[in-house]
């Protein structure tokens, strides 16, 4: 009972010692790590404070690019009535869609032109069954939990030079943001993800098509 | 009673503390490894305002650690009682948080895909922690005489 090291029959006070000496060393081993790393280079290791992810949209990847010297990205058409979404441009053609090495957010009105025009290869990430149940037309299924332990899949999926547009269950939606993570490095270019997602598309009133297949049954 | 000899039998403890020990390090190296995508799983549990988000990544930062430190202490039989008792502590709080996010619906990955596979996903990892948890009882078990 006097080792320090003891063989399992510590009890009482040298048991809760050692619980806080465990407790106090890995707590004080993470800090210390993390203030070295941080020390460094303050992009590494983790902000002492935690932000929630957030990602740039589509309007401030254009005016960065723009600020930068960059080429004027082409302003879409302006709606007829700029508060109905139904209003919006169908054809998106002239938006510049620039490559930035990350996923952009865009939102619903963005990602209507694109599915209207047929201007981006559609990524639907949820479960093989809400998919079937409805989705939005021309949108492939690629299940987030079973892509993300198979990158193969993701990296067979050939967007035909148009951006990705991924998509997801929820307006929270983090899969839809990892997702598009995970394309980026595996070398796909301009991935975009749409994070009202499927709830806010099907709340519209927005075209869908229903069966396993992305045109519809 | 026969079951409580049996746990409580030296080499039975032993083995419970390895595998509880292996369990911990298998859990923490990676996170260390990749401190950012841990805090981004703390995250995905919402547990706010009981742990403040704020507190995210100190929690993401430390946790790992801790875990190493006690998985080294379960495996190297150096203070295992008291590796085995912070095993079983933090099993529980994160059988706890695991429960907590079930209850609200939550995936334990993300909380965006359908509630049917929130269960599924969850029902499994539940069970899953529940028997590392065990594991961790029968590793802190008082060594008799």
């Amino acid at each position: 009972m006097d080792r320090w090291w003891s063989d399992g029959t510590e009890r009482g006070g040298v048991l809760w010692g050692g619980v806080i000496a465990i407790v106090a060393t890995g707590a004080f081993l993470g800090l210390f790590q993390n203030a070295l790393v941080r020390a460094g280079d303050k992009d590494d290791g983790l902000a002492w404070k935690y932000e929630p992810p957030k990602l740039q949209t589509l309007e401030e990847v254009q005016a960065q690019a723009q600020a930068n010297g960059g080429s004027t990205p082409t302003p879409a058409p302006a709606p007829a009535d700029p508060n109905d979404p139904l209003q919006m441009p169908t054809n998106l053609a002239g938006v510049d869609i620039p490559d930035v090495g990350r996923p952009i957010e865009i939102t619903i009105k963005t990602a209507r032109g694109l599915v209207d025009s047929k201007g981006a290869a559609i990524i639907d990430a949820r479960e093989a069954a809400d998919y079937a149940a409805g989705h939005i037309p021309g949108a492939v299924n690629l299940p987030f939990d079973e892509v993300i332990t198979d990158p193969a899949r993701l990296e067979a999926f050939d967007p035909k030079g148009k951006p990705i547009l991924v998509y997801c269950g929820g307006a929270t939606c983090e899969l839809s943001m990892k997702l598009g993570y995970e394309l980026v490095r595996l070398g796909k270019k301009r991935v975009l993800v749409y994070t009202g997602g499927w709830p806010e598309w099907n709340d519209m009133k927005y075209p869908v098509v229903t069966g396993t297949s992305p045109e519809g049954a | 009673m026969a079951a409580l000899d049996f746990v409580r039998h030296p080499t039975v403890r032993r083995i419970a503390q390895l595998g509880a020990g292996v369990i911990f390090l298998a859990a923490a190296l990676p996170k260390i490894a990749d401190l950012e995508s841990f805090a981004g799983s703390i995250h995905n549990f919402h547990m706010d305002p009981v742990v403040p988000m704020a507190l995210t990544n100190v929690l993401a930062v430390t946790i790992p650690w801790i875990e190493l430190i006690a998985g080294l202490a379960l495996i190297a039989n150096v203070r295992p009682r008291a590796g085995a008792v912070v095993y079983t502590v933090l099993m529980t709080l994160f059988t706890v948080a695991v429960i907590a996010a079930l209850a609200r619906g939550l995936s334990f990955d993300c909380g965006c895909f359908g509630k049917s596979d929130a269960a599924n996903l969850g029902a499994k990892k539940l069970l899953e922690n529940v028997g590392m948890l065990a594991l961790g009882v029968v590793a802190a078990l008082e060594r008799r005489g």
